[in-house]
This record gives structure tokens, sequence and C-alpha cells, in this order.
């Protein structure tokens, strides 16, 4: 029995301890989906976890070394234009950035006062526009979520694998008014299931046949004969014309 | 008729790297090492099963980054330098491993890169691409096409006439060097999302892969799964990827390459000589690389290796084809029962895979051609465009977006690594289809202008640089690419707006990024449609 206590006690501790790990961890991924700002921390979960099969992983065969510092040309932080450009990452995340130019801004001022900028709270808005047209049907169902002056892009979680998606960003006053600055093209997150449409449609490519036929002056059931019959006429190391 | 048809495809691509400035740049050495230890491999092999009258059937895409490779004369000459000094390198080996366990090794190695020296510069005179024509035009390689600098299309399609620009690149590039018009593309890293084939089909492309699930997704169910292609609404057929047979050859772990038998990798005698030994084959500031001669097998999990013995590699290699046979062979049976037709197993690997990191690839594929072609009939070595010309009709459905990068969607090339290059690119996209459309008809210094302006944005645009900020490899190196393409870009298009353009610097960089001479910049005009008549 004395043995067993101390023995029980550290593996209370170790146990203990991996379960802080265990939290912490996953504070740390809700806060990197959550947040847009903090660029290096996501990147830990973007890592394969497991040594299978990616496949891309193997693309180029590039040596483990150190590299050279070369100096890289620093490219514009703003381009002075007016854009909010959206794209689907996956089935259930998009992903947003965006520029806003001065004139916006002015406008804004001008419209709503000269410190309408700084009482409004900056919003991202996201809109489900699936088998709708969204100019000519609205209100329709969005969700707002609140970002601050200092971004300019962002993860937006929609959770919604096959649905079609347009966001807005404006600025959301108090009393819950909302003013669009800018509204971005509308994207689609993919499948990630099968589908559950079974009926089935069926495409007959008769030209196909034509086409590769001419091209290849081989059908592929004579190929092997083809094959067979050119092998010993053509010399090595010149290449034969191609039909 | 055979139970099933198996659809070998080897995706061949290195981003562009060339570096006419230094002699000594490492990445160039990605180059070099891939054409020996996969690219002349391969060759081998095909001139080996030919004239052993072994007929098969492999789709190869050439990216055309590659093709530039292959026929640019800097390169063929500094990689006929490379070997050179590779070879000096070999004979001393031999020499140094005498009456060791290593010797054989060393004289394989020595065998193997004078052989190599032998294709290059006597077979094929320098022009590799001349062999992957041969044996497409013999029938025996359906060779297609991929996106010219291999971009990631479903996140260019925010400017589609770049999307456009990339497919018509390639299919000029390939059609200059192979001669015909490819039948289909491989899209970068299996990268799809609706719309793209419609533009694949501009240019009579006819099909392309996707990851299991982009078939297995598909807006309507596909009744075959994965075992048979869809027809997209657009008539472009989508083979889709077996999920077995690409876990075989690519998983780490449970894969063939892993095998204790076969050569390990990181072992290699540029890091493990002395340094004052292999100080005239590393890079010249004392940097230690990969030489490409290695003298161990994997042996274990542990750190402690053995010394490689080819015959058991070999002879590895040989069991491990007919496992892969006999598991394909066990699939088509099973499946040709569910279905009305045979099945069909599309098994796409990256190229270098064979030769350079599974050093006995190409030896194993050669086997399994061998044994497919002997051993049985129940399965049959199929390209795509056979087995359309056999099964023209489909089933018709929108594959779904996805990739074969992890997670199997978009995020490898969007994440917090690389995201900020986006409002670059697509900004420099935008720009660039509005100067082609503002100048119908450019001559002269204009026109060479808007062509090396399109030059810079497709080089910005490589998949690879995007990957290299994810993985976390060689970073430093991808980040300076797109940022210097892709402030030429901006540079040119500001010049260009202000009518002022720098002759002096617009020819140093139409020396240093010559890929693509004959790129139009018309072809991102936002009529453009391609015409083949």
């Amino acid at each position: 029995m004395t043995v067993f206590f101390p023995w029980l006690f550290g593996f209370l501790i170790i146990f203990l301890f991996m379960l802080a790990f265990l939290m912490f961890k996953k504070h740390k991924v809700i806060f990197n989906l959550r947040s847009s700002t903090p660029k290096a921390s996501l990147i830990k979960s973007d890592l394969p976890l497991s040594m299978e099969e990616y496949a891309s992983d193997l693309t180029a065969p590039s040596p483990v070394m150190p590299q050279p510092q070369k100096p890289g040309e620093e490219l514009p932080g703003k381009y002075n234009i007016d854009r909010l450009v959206l794209m689907a990452r996956d089935p259930y995340w998009l992903y947003a950035y965006w520029e806003i130019s001065a004139a916006i801004q002015e406008e804004f001022k001008t419209n709503y006062g000269p410190f309408a900028w700084g009482q409004s709270q900056p919003v991202l808005r996201v809109y489900d526009v699936t088998g709708t047209n969204f100019e000519k049907q609205s209100p329709l169902e969005y969700t707002d979520i609140p970002i601050s002056d200092q971004v300019d892009d962002w993860y937006i979680q929609v959770g919604q694998p096959d649905r079609s998606f347009c966001i807005e960003v404006g600025r959301k006053f108090q009393n819950g008014h909302f003013v669009t600055l800018l509204r971005s093209n509308v994207v689609s997150t993919p499948r990630a299931s099968l589908s559950e449409q079974v009926d089935e449609e069926w495409m007959w490519i008769e030209d196909l046949y034509r086409t590769i036929r001419h091209q290849y002056g081989v059908s592929s059931p004579l190929i092997e004969e083809e094959i067979a019959g050119r092998m010993g006429i053509v010399p090595l190391g010149i290449s034969s014309p191609g039909f | 008729m055979p139970l099933g048809f198996l659809a070998l495809v080897l995706h061949m691509h290195l981003p562009y790297v060339r570096h006419p400035e230094n002699e000594h740049f490492l990445e160039e050495r990605w180059f070099y090492e891939a054409v020996t230890e996969t690219y002349l491999p391969l060759l081998q092999i095909f001139e080996r099963l030919v004239n052993d009258n072994v007929p098969f059937r492999l789709t190869i895409s050439l990216s055309p980054t590659l093709i530039s490779m292959f026929t640019d004369p800097l390169l063929q000459q500094r990689y006929g330098n490379h070997l050179e000094k590779i070879i000096e390198l070999a004979d001393k080996e031999v020499g140094r491993t005498y009456n060791s366990p290593f010797h054989k090794t060393a004289l394989m190695y020595q065998h193997r890169f004078r052989q190599a020296r032998y294709l290059f510069n006597d077979v094929y005179q320098k022009q590799i691409i001349q062999g992957f024509k041969k044996y497409h035009d013999l029938g025996y390689l359906e060779i297609i096409t991929c996106p010219a600098t291999h971009g990631y299309l479903p996140l260019m399609m925010v400017q589609p006439e770049t999307v456009r620009a990339q497919i018509a690149t390639a299919v000029d590039v390939h059609r200059q060097y192979l001669g015909t018009l490819p039948l289909g593309i491989w899209l970068s890293e299996c990268g799809y999302a609706q719309g793209i084939d419609d533009l694949l089909k501009e240019f009579k492309l006819r099909f392309f892969f996707t990851d299991t699930h982009g078939v297995l997704f598909a807006s309507r169910r596909p009744r075959f799964g994965v075992f048979a292609p869809i027809y997209c609404p657009s008539g472009v057929a989508a083979f889709g990827r077996d999920v077995e047979s690409s876990k075989q050859v690519w998983s780490a772990r449970e894969g063939y390459p892993g095998d204790y038998d076969y050569r390990e990798f990181y072992r290699d005698i540029g890091f493990d000589l002395d340094y004052d030994y292999i100080k005239p084959y590393i890079h010249p500031d004392g940097i230690r690389i990969n030489t490409g001669i290695k003298y161990y097998r994997i042996t274990g999990t542990t750190n402690h290796k053995e010394p490689y013995v080819f015959e058991w590699a070999d002879n590895k290699a040989a069991v491990h084809a007919g496992n892969f046979m006999f598991n394909r062979q066990l699939q088509a049976a099973h499946l040709k029962k569910l279905m009305e037709r045979p099945p069909l197993i599309v098994a796409p690997y990256d190229a270098e895979l064979f030769g350079h990191w599974w050093f006995e690839g190409p030896l194993w594929l050669e086997y399994l051609i061998r044994k497919i072609h002997f051993d049985q009939d129940t399965l049959e070595l199929i390209t795509p465009s056979d087995y359309l010309t056999r099964f023209p009709c489909n089933q018709v459905a929108q594959p779904c977006a996805s990739s074969w990068g992890n997670k199997g969607y978009h995020e490898t090339w969007l994440n917090q690594a690389n995201d900020w290059m986006y409002r670059h690119l697509h900004y420099a996209a935008a720009q660039m289809v509005e100067l082609a459309n503002s100048h119908p008809d450019a001559q002269g210094l204009l026109r060479r202008a808007l062509n090396q302006a399109g030059r810079e944005l497709v080089l910005a645009q490589s998949s690879d640089w995007a990957f290299m900020m994810s993985t976390r490899t060689t970073v430093n190196y991808a980040l300076s690419r797109t940022k210097s393409h892709l402030s030429n870009v901006l540079k040119l298009i500001a010049q260009i707006k202000e009518n002022h353009i720098d002759e002096g610097w617009l020819s140093s960089l139409e020396s240093k990024n010559n890929i693509f001479p004959r790129l139009n910049y018309s072809w991102y005009q936002s009529h453009y449609r391609p015409d083949f008549s």
C-alpha cells in the first residue's frame, strides 16, 4: 500500500497536467477560429497531424537545408481601391479580405456626421443567399460579426456545406442601424458528404469518340495491335512523327 | 474484356527554378536531382519495356514549367555540368569504399550517373522532352498538360480570365513541344471548383482528375462511385482518385516506400562525410546538401541504419508490385459484381515520388507493368481518353469543389501562412485583365511589357509558393519568389499606365524570367477564346 499511493499520486499529477494541456489547446483553437489578426497562431493546426497520405507533401523534392536569406521586395499595403473579396475555403469556412478607401470613409462622414465613423462599430454581415437572387430578394437572414478597425481580413465559420453566401462590410450604430460600405461576390461552400439526389442523368458524347480516334490514330480496342505493329520500325532515340 | 481497368497517372511538375544570376542556386538542384533520379529513370524503364515488347498505357501530365526547364539551354548546360561533377564524386566513392559494405552501392551510383549522362547527352541530345514525346507518339504514354505554372485554379476564379490564361499558356506549350493538343489536364493539386470545367472545354480539354470526394460528393450521387468518370454539365469528364491504391503507395507508414529494405533518403554523403572531402561537391559557401549518393537502407524506425543492399530492395520492389496488382485484381473483381461495366481504378501519383523520394519507385512501376502484361488478364492498363472512347456514355453531375491537399479542400493554399498573397495576386490579375482589355492591339515595347507582365503574373501564381509557406519548407525562397514576381507585375503595370516603360529593365526581366516566350497578353482579354481551326 505504501508503494501504491505515491504512484497513484504521480499518475494523478500527470493526468491533471494533460487535462490542463488539452484545455489550453482547445481554448487556443477557438481563439484562432474567431480572430483573424494573430497571423501565426493557426498555422500549427494546419500542419498534417499524421504521417499518412499527403500527396502534395511530396510535390517538390525540397532538400532540407539552410536557405540564404534574400531581400524580398516589399509589396504595397494598400492599393487605394474599394473591394471585398470572398472565398470559400472548405465546407465550413469562408475567407474574406477587403480594402476600404478614404473616399468611402469621407462619404460616410458626409452622410452621417464627422464623428459617425468613431461612433459606429465595424461589422461583417454574412448572408445566406442559397437559391435566392440577392439583389431582388430582401431582406434575407443574416449574421453579424463585430470586427475591429485594425483588421482587413477574416475567417468566417459558416459551418454549412453546399450553401451560398455573400457578405457585407459595414458600420453599425448603437441603435442598430447598419450602413453597408462594401458588398462581396457570392461564393458556395463545397459539399462534405454524398448527395441526397439519386436520380440519374446520362450523357453520350459521340463527338468525343471521333476526336480521340482522329487524334490518336488508334482506337483503343486496336491499341495493342497498333503498338505491336509499330514496334519494329521505330529507331531508338529518334522521335517518330505524330500520326 | 478485362474485369477492370487501371489508370496509372504520373503528375510531373517542379516550379520554375532557373536562376541565371547564380550558378550555384540551391533550388535549381531540385530540377537536377529530379532529372537524374526520376525523369531519366522513367525514360529508361519505358525503353526497356518497349524493347521487351511489353505494351502499356500510362498517363503522364507534364507541367509547362517542367517542359520549359527541360528545353532551356542554360539549364541543359548546367545539368550537364552537374552530371560531370556528380560522376567525378561517384568515381572517387568507388575508390573510397573499396573493401567496405558500401562498395557495391558506390558502383551502382557510378553506373547510374554514367547512364544518365549517356541518355542525356547521347540519346536525347539534351532534349529530355523528346524522350517523353517519343513514347507519347508511339502510343505508350498519354501526355496531358497542367496549368501553366501550376496555378491553384479554385482560388484564382475571382478573375476567370487569369485561369483561362493559365490554360491557354499550358495548351500552347504542350502543342509546341509535343505537337498535339492535349486531350486532358491535371488540375494543379487536383484543385477544382465549379466553372473551371467550362474554361477547360474552351480548349477542347476532355477530362481532368479530382480527389475521391470531388466525384463522390458530386451534385447527384454517382452510381458507380469513383469507379467510372462523371461528366460535368459542360461535358468535360471528371475522373476521381481511388483511395485504396493511393494509400498503398503514398502512405509513409503503411505504404511501400517505408519498407526497411528500401533506400534511406535522409542519409546522404553530402551530410555524412568529412567536410574537406565533400567540400568540392556541396555548395561553395560550405552549405551541406544532398549529393544523391546514399548508402543506407531504411533498416527500422530508429536512427540505426544498415548498409543498402540493392538485390534486397529490387526483390522488395517486385514483391510490392505483385501485391499492388493482387489488391487491384481483388478490387476489380469485387467491384465488377456491383457494376454493369468494368470498374476503372484511377491511381495518380506525383512522379517525383518515384526515384527521388522512393528510390525504387521506377523499378516498382516497371515490375507492375510487366506483371500486368504477363501474369494475369483481370486488369488492363488504360488512359482516360481510351476509357472515354470505350465508354462515351457517362453520368452527368456537378463535381464537388475539392483538392488532394490536407483536409481535401483549399486550406493548404489558403491559411494564415499564405492568405496575405491573395489580395496582391487578385489585384495584379485584375489590373492585368484591365490592361489587356484596354490595349487590344499593342505593338513594340508596349507589347513586350504586357507580355512580360503576363509572365511575371503566372510565375507569382504558382501553387508551389503557397504550399511551401503552408508546410514551412523553404519559406524564404517562396516568399522571395512571390514578392519579386508580384512587384515586377506591379511595376510593369505602373510603367504601362504611365506610358513610361524602362526598356533596359524590361529586357533584363525578359532574359531572367524567360519562361513561356510565346505567352501572348491577349490571352488575358475578357473576350479571348481560343481558335484551333
